[in-house]
């Protein structure tokens, strides 16, 4: 069983009208979702309400009748509940897809996706387009998500690519929900321990507040406070998007107890 | 309209003639059900593709087996311009649009400083032409990692899971013995930047080239994973 202390927040921040990003949080489930949408005329907005309202529909769903569970393009690699979690990621997809495609002024809208789902003794990311996963391991800040972007697919080849390519690409993805029929999520499955802090972003915190500074915000903050710290300092700095976050914070992690400890605990019981 | 001229060598007679229309695609190949079928064992079945994006048509090489060449140069996608010589094996196909037509520019030029996605045939195009030494196709390679047994079993196992667990528990991806060893004693996660071992329970922890993990490390080639019984190297293939 893993305990955790979850807090999120939306801003639109300075310069746009609307808040195109959604978010979503159960803490019963153990699911935590940031989606960043795109397109004019407020479809953004639509877009990434879609994905995390189908997301939660489907997690719901499960929940409430588990034997009726319908996989989506299973993959063998993955466990049962990141199959699960990987599964309203597709069917949203869909979803965002084909309203795109019904309607015209929602056409071409899209959304990144960045996910995380807890079970009884491991956490699962999830992630399509740019929206950033960090995991916070004592000073150390890795990255659970891979950024579909240009500029990273490049990097990744070549180093230099970032001087070759210029700003122009910073922003230009290569893969978002609700563009195409099918989308493919990178994902990771990994357990994690007491103290692990988790943070969900969207590009809007992530241009403005480095990785090492979201680090020693989460650090001494609650949950809470490091959310409305954060969105703070992206506004002070400008606040050129709308700024979404979810913290989470590691509060327990109860393995089952085996071999001789289970032995010697039922001795002393 | 442009049109697309199939001729047999360079200066041969002109074999028919294809209107691109606006808005459509069409395949090259040999096999009957292409819009252009090009009768020649030097032409794959699907061999390429032109695509209307919007804002030109987009000539895509469908990984054929001897090449599409646009101007004598091998071209995995390319925007057809005006005066363009597509070489599919020995055929030429001519690429011409009518004359006092409007002709739109291969890449726009739009400003790019908010998100969207990128059309993933212009993706390839801009890559082709800016990037030399890339691999064709833009493919990364994922090095899979191995574990392969040193002592306490034999062979090796694959590290195709996202999250690989070792233990006592018969259902565990990697079965090891041991009087202190958990039900599941640890997992390896195959994360972006690489593999991870994690310690997960049981009295005796897992150790990498000697040293016990406590919590959490990456894993490098050739470390030495010991749990229980099993003594483990890992080794990446590509």
């Amino acid at each position: 069983m893993i305990a955790v202390e979850s807090a999120g927040l939306s801003d639109v921040g300075k310069k746009r009208k609307g808040n195109e990003d959604s978010l979503y949080l159960d803490d019963e489930l153990g699911i935590y979702v940031v989606a960043d949408g795109m397109g004019g005329h407020q479809a953004g907005e639509v877009a990434s309400g879609l994905v995390v309202q189908t997301m939660q529909d489907y997690m719901n769903r499960i929940r409430s009748a588990d034997a009726a569970e319908e996989l989506v393009d299973i993959d063998q690699s993955l466990s049962k509940e990141a199959n699960r979690l990987l599964s309203s990621i597709h069917l949203s997809n869909r979803v965002v897809y084909q309203m795109s495609n019904n309607k015209a002024s929602y056409q071409g809208m899209g959304s990144t996706v960045a996910a995380v789902l807890f079970t009884s003794d491991t956490v699962i990311s999830a992630n399509v387009g740019d929206s950033p996963i960090y995991l916070i391991r004592g000073d150390e800040v890795t990255n659970l998500s891979v950024s579909h972007t240009v500029m990273a697919e490049q990097m990744a080849l070549n180093p230099d690519a970032d001087r070759q390519f210029g700003n122009r690409f910073a922003h230009m993805l290569t893969r978002a929900m609700g563009i195409d029929r099918t989308v493919r999520p990178d994902s990771c499955e990994l357990v994690c321990f007491k103290g692990d802090h988790i943070v969900l972003a969207s590009d809007g915190l992530t241009d403005k507040v480095g990785p090492e500074e979201i680090r020693d915000v989460v650090a001494s903050n609650t949950p809470k406070d490091s959310c409305r710290k954060l969105v703070d300092m992206a506004n002070e700095r400008g606040g050129d998007d709308n700024i979404t976050l979810v913290v989470l914070e590691v509060k327990k992690v109860q393995g089952k107890k085996s071999g001789i400890m289970e032995w010697i605990s039922r001795l002393f019981k | 309209m442009p049109t697309l001229t199939l001729k047999f060598k360079k200066d041969s007679a002109k074999i028919k003639e294809y209107r691109l229309e606006r808005g459509q695609s069409l395949t090259l190949g040999r096999r009957e059900s292409n819009d252009i079928v090009i009768e020649n064992l030097a032409v794959s079945g699907h061999h390429a593709k032109i695509d209307w994006t919007g804002n030109g048509f987009l000539l895509t090489d469908l990984k054929s087996k001897n090449g599409t060449f646009v101007n004598d140069q091998l071209a995995i996608s390319h925007w057809l311009k005006d005066g363009d010589v597509v070489t599919i094996g020995k055929h030429i196909l001519e690429f011409k649009y009518a004359a006092g037509e409007t002709q739109p520019q291969g890449e726009d030029t739009e400003a790019m400083g908010e998100t969207m996605v990128m059309d993933t045939g212009k993706y390839r195009s801009m890559l082709a032409k800016n990037v030399s030494t890339m691999a064709p196709q833009g493919g990364q390679q994922e090095q899979l990692g191995v574990l392969s047994y040193l002592s306490g079993g034999e062979g090796e196992v694959d590290l195709t899971k996202k999250l690989t667990k070792i233990g006592k528990n018969a259902s565990s991806d990697i079965v090891v013995s041991g009087l202190t060893v958990g039900q599941t004693a640890a997992t390896v996660s195959k994360r972006p930047d690489g593999y991870y071992l994690s310690y997960v329970s049981g009295m005796s922890k897992p150790r990498v080239n000697g040293e016990s993990v406590k919590e959490s490390l990456q894993l490098k080639q050739f470390d030495v994973i010991e749990i229980g019984s099993a003594k483990m190297q890992l080794i990446f293939k590509s």
